[in-house]
């Protein structure tokens, strides 16, 4: 187990190659090469490219009320897979995990990939709490496809994949030994905190804006945005249509109503205006079922895929929050220097000369006043800022490798998501299309058996 | 009807009609308690009518030929000509001619000739029909207030675009159905209005029209033009639509009551739903285009297959925006807008069966007149013979009945002129009602009376004479009213009928071409989605799937999940 566990936190050491950008696609689509171990699998493709050891189709399925009756009664959903990868014992492993299982796997992806874009996992639905709907079989099948989706957003990502985490959620029995035990000794090396952290958090503006900002992020942003953009307005467009909907289906229906009211007044074609009616009735149970089984589940996975995205677009601000760290390390780090500069400078004697300008001359002028100008306080006083400069170096060392590392990662992660995002929309889309289509189809038979039952009307005009 | 196959109905029938309504008349008022028996004879015709097939507006032309062979004018013969002429109004222009504001023309099409006419000359020409065939159902113009605006925006313009195509199309409409009317078709008045030679005020200055009476049910309903007609028509009542009947005929009481559920049925839910549901679209239709509009911009920022097949969905939801704009219209023209003129149809029937129910109120109300004056005279000679008794018997004792007169006179004085000028009301004489043993006392009073006046003979001879006059009048009337109410009473049934044909084909035109509608509007948008969904499935799948050796097996992993999810869509 410890060796698989370093085999898949090898695998998350960031690599810091800065080899081009360009994704080799024909390289990646064979990707799925199954290399056991990541220690040679930078060389067929590129260090950004994405590799997957295999392949874990997962499922969310039958929940179960437990303990039903109780008041501790909570639900249980069947989480099983099929898998060729080596990490897993089984090639179907499956387990009963409850909604709170998946809330501390995530939890805790979180924390040991804070470079990975860990999907975001459904709102707990307070209201239904309190109102008890939760076991309500609509409920429970909505959580579960929400479920569903988020493990697949896991299993689709070529390292959360082969976390030792998920495979304990997937096949592990005593998972909540594992639990204890994963908190209690977190896997990987701890990012050293110490002086980086508290530095950094003393630097930390939130107004701050990267300076020298990194074209390639740039345009990931943008895109970012751009897709979100259209995710919220397809959203928002695709609701309002929904309304529309229900609203026509409410009106064909009042239509199919008034159309038999007019059978019954003309006696002579009740029969005909029974069957347009009907044809109107049945228009509208279309709308219905095609809002019901295609548009809504095509929202709420719409929405569900902003969510992700936007857990995408936070990684995004993590990179930047990582090269800022750094570019503000390096600003404290130079204005250390220079004051340690002047210093000497003055030590030296070459006060007057120095060129450092009005402030700096004014400072001089001030610590005379106040006495302290001599050149032992000056001493001392470069001693410690010499120690500064020092911790300062290494912590902008580390900065530039953490951002460097984190820059890489973001890379990579943007084309996993690319990934997702391409599979996710695919369905969806493939859903809809669908529905659409069974719907137009229904309806043109239903149209076309009305016409000739009309047509049979006798007129002798 | 005869009549209506007639070419000339009306000239031809008055005589045949006359002598047939003056015996039946004449039933009645032998008895008069009974229903009369000419509501018998009144149904007879258009029950032998029904089953014979009536002209309607598709074939009417068809048999008409044959009989008619004098034209009235070139429109006529063309309206005639067997064929299947439509007249078409083919533009609509804005102009100023003999106007300061602009206004809008339609130019009319029949055959060769060609027409200009604003909306008010149609709403004009449609008033003079009405006037001039009260028994007929005048096909309706659209409403001046623009039917409504389900789809467009209500805008006050008068250049309204769509509210000026409605209109074109509607009064298209409004011609081809009075020039598929048996008898409409025939009125020289409409061909001319269709020949555009003469303008429009010089026509409606000139006889028939400058002929129509002010009050159309004091003219005889078969033409209330006929300036030969008797004057006995003044001496017909002028009653209110609401005056209850005390014999009236089933069938237009059922007539009555179908065209009000007809017409509320149609004014309310029908039209109210049809409305909503065209704002409904018009709305989906904007929505659809924005969506479109989105995902195409969507599209951009994606790449790949992924790109293409977003844009692919964003065509088939533009396509959904055409097909429905499409819908649209073609659920206004062909669903809104006829519903809207049988709502129109139902108020001018309700009109008609107004106008049938005063002729026969008129009737009913002469018949109570003329009895009550043949009382009256029955009442004057019954006093003349008791007078002439009692002179008799006076001249033989007249000192026995000196004293009474004088007590008597007072009591009974101040009724006596009601008795004179019995009031020329439906109501029977108050005297009557009373009691019936007064008859005598009565009698005797009203003779004393007449002795005690200064000149009873000349006073009863002249009450006489002027009821006799009267009642020859009131029987001409009585005549007429009955004459009138058989004429009306069979040609709103026979258009009645035509009508009703009509309304079965209209309707069944309208759900046909609805049923179309839809069915080319959900054969677009499925073709379009599916040229997306082809484009979908370009999208390539994601790396983490199974591999194509397993997937015998494996396949079955991925492929039942979706099918969870998608279950219900497929299986109904």
């Amino acid at each position: 187990m410890h060796g698989e566990e370093e085999d898949v936190f090898d695998s998350v050491t960031w690599e810091s190659a800065s080899a081009p950008y360009d994704v080799d696609h024909t390289a990646m689509q064979a990707g799925p090469g199954f290399k056991q171990s990541t220690a040679g699998a930078e060389e067929p493709h590129g260090p950004h490219d994405p590799k997957w050891e295999g392949y874990l189709i997962t499922i969310v399925k039958d929940p179960v009320k437990e303990l039903p009756e109780t008041k501790d009664a909570y639900v249980s959903y069947l989480v099983a897979a099929k898998t060729n990868l080596p990490i897993f014992s089984s090639q179907t492993p499956s387990a009963r995990r409850r909604f709170q299982d998946f809330v501390f796997l995530r939890d805790h992806l979180v924390k040991d990939f804070p470079a990975c874009v860990v999907p975001v996992l459904p709102d707990k639905h307070r209201l239904e709490y309190i109102t008890g709907d939760r076991f309500s079989p609509e409920f429970m099948e909505r959580r579960r496809l929400e479920l569903h989706r988020f493990l697949q957003r896991i299993a689709r990502h070529p390292m959360l994949q082969r976390s030792t985490l998920l495979r304990a959620f997937l096949e592990s029995t005593e998972w909540h030994v594992y639990m204890h035990q994963h908190l209690a000794h977190p896997p990987g090396p701890e990012p050293a905190p110490g002086l980086i952290d508290n530095i950094s958090d003393t630097l930390l503006n939130a107004f701050a804006r990267v300076r020298k900002p990194d074209e390639r992020f740039l345009e990931m942003r943008e895109s970012v945005d751009k897709f979100e953009d259209g995710l919220v307005l397809s959203e928002r467009l695709w609701n309002r249509i929904r309304g529309r909907t229900n609203d026509l289906m409410t009106d064909y229906h009042d239509l199919a109503v008034a159309v038999q009211g007019l059978g019954f007044l003309e006696s002579g074609i009740t029969d005909p205006l029974n069957h347009f009616s009907n044809t109107l009735l049945e228009f509208s149970a279309l709308l219905r079922h095609k809002t019901q089984t295609s548009t809504d589940p095509f929202l709420v996975h719409l929405h569900s895929l902003l969510t992700y995205s936007h857990a995408n677009r936070a990684v995004l601000k993590l990179r930047d929050q990582k090269q800022l760290d750094f570019e503000e390390l390096s600003d404290y780090l130079s204005g250390v220097t220079l004051e340690r500069d002047r210093l000497s400078a003055i030590i030296s004697g070459h006060a007057g000369s120095s060129g450092l300008g009005l402030s700096a001359y004014l400072k001089d002028k001030v610590d005379a006043i106040r006495g302290a100008d001599d050149d032992r306080s000056r001493v001392e006083k470069m001693r410690k800022l010499d120690i500064k400069i020092k911790e300062l170096q290494d912590a902008v060392t580390t900065a530039h490798e953490t951002s460097d590392a984190f820059s890489d990662e973001t890379l990579r992660e943007q084309k996993i998501f690319q990934h997702t995002k391409e599979a996710e929309m695919k369905e969806m889309l493939s859903n809809l299309a669908d529905g659409e289509i069974e719907f137009y189809q229904s309806a043109i038979d239903e149209w076309d058996r009305i016409i000739p039952i009309i047509q049979r009307i006798r007129v002798d005009v | 009807m005869e009549a209506f196959e007639d070419d000339n109905p009306f000239e031809n029938d008055v005589d045949r009609l006359s002598s047939e309504a003056s015996s039946t008349s004449r039933v009645n008022i032998s008895a008069p308690s009974s229903p009369p028996p000419s509501t018998a004879h009144l149904v007879s015709p258009t029950i032998s009518h029904q089953s014979r097939p009536f002209p309607s507006p598709g074939t009417s032309r068809q048999p008409q030929p044959m009989y008619k062979s004098d034209f009235c004018c070139n429109r006529d013969r063309w309206l005639h000509s067997g064929g299947d002429v439509e007249i078409l109004i083919t533009d609509a222009q804005k102009t100023t001619v003999h106007s300061t504001t602009p206004y809008i023309v339609y130019v009319i099409q029949a055959g060769t000739a060609e027409a200009r006419h604003r909306y008010s000359e149609f709403e004009s020409l449609q008033s003079s029909l009405r006037k001039l065939y009260p028994t007929l159902i005048i096909p309706p113009i659209p409403s001046k207030q623009s039917i409504s605006d389900y789809a467009t925006n209500p805008s006050k313009a008068k250049e309204d675009v769509a509210m000026i195509a409605r209109r074109k199309r509607m009064l298209q409409t409004f011609l081809n159905r009075i020039a598929r009317h048996p008898i409409l078709s025939n009125e020289h008045v409409f061909h001319r209005f269709l020949d555009g030679e003469v303008s429009w005020t010089e026509v409606l200055h000139s006889p028939p029209l400058s002929l129509l009476p002010k009050n159309i049910l004091k003219a005889p309903s078969h033409n209330p033009t006929d300036q030969s007609v008797s004057p006995a028509y003044e001496a017909l009542p002028n009653p209110s639509a609401t005056y209850p009947l005390r014999h009236p005929e089933q069938r237009f009481i059922d007539s009555e009551m179908f065209t009000n559920k007809f017409a509320n049925h149609l004014n309310g839910p029908m039209e109210k739903v049809s409305r909503r549901m065209l704002k409904r679209w018009s709305e989906s239709a904007h929505d659809y285009s924005e969506l479109g509009a989105a995902l195409n911009g969507f599209s951009l920022n994606e790449s790949g297959a992924l790109a293409s097949a977003i844009e692919k969905t964003g065509q088939a939801v533009d396509a959904t925006y055409m097909s429905t704009t499409r819908l649209l219209q073609e659920l206004e023209q062909n669903w809104a807008e006829p519903l809207h003129e049988y709502t129109q149809f139902a108020s001018i029937i309700k009109k008609l069966l107004v106008y049938r129910h005063q002729k026969h109120v008129q009737y009913e109300m002469t018949k109570d007149t003329l009895e009550n004056k043949r009382e009256l005279l029955e009442e004057y000679e019954k006093s003349e013979r008791e007078a002439k008794r009692l002179e008799e018997a006076l001249a033989r004792g007249r000192v026995d009945f000196s004293p009474r007169p004088e007590g008597q006179e007072e009591n009974e004085g101040p009724e006596e002129p009601a008795s004179a000028y019995l009031p020329p009301h439906p109501e029977p004489n108050p005297y009557r009602r009373r009691a019936p043993g007064m008859g005598f006392l009565n009698a005797l009073s009203y003779t004393l009376h007449g002795m005690m006046d200064v000149d009873p003979e000349t006073a009863r001879r002249n009450g006489i004479s002027k009821t006799r006059e009267t009642i020859s009048q009131l029987e001409d009337a009585l005549h007429l009213a009955a004459q009138d109410l058989k004429y009306s009473g069979s040609t709103i049934q026979a258009d009645l009928d035509r009508f009703q044909r009509q309304k079965v084909a209209d309707l069944r035109e309208m759900t046909i071409s609805m049923a179309r509608s839809h069915r080319d509007w959900c054969k677009k948008n499925l073709e379009t989605w599916q040229a997306a969904k082809r484009e979908i499935e370009k999208i390539p799948d994601h790396p983490n799937s199974m591999p194509a050796t397993q997937s015998g097996k494996g396949a079955a992993g991925p492929s039942n999940t979706r099918r969870d999810s998608s279950a219900t869509v497929n299986g109904r």
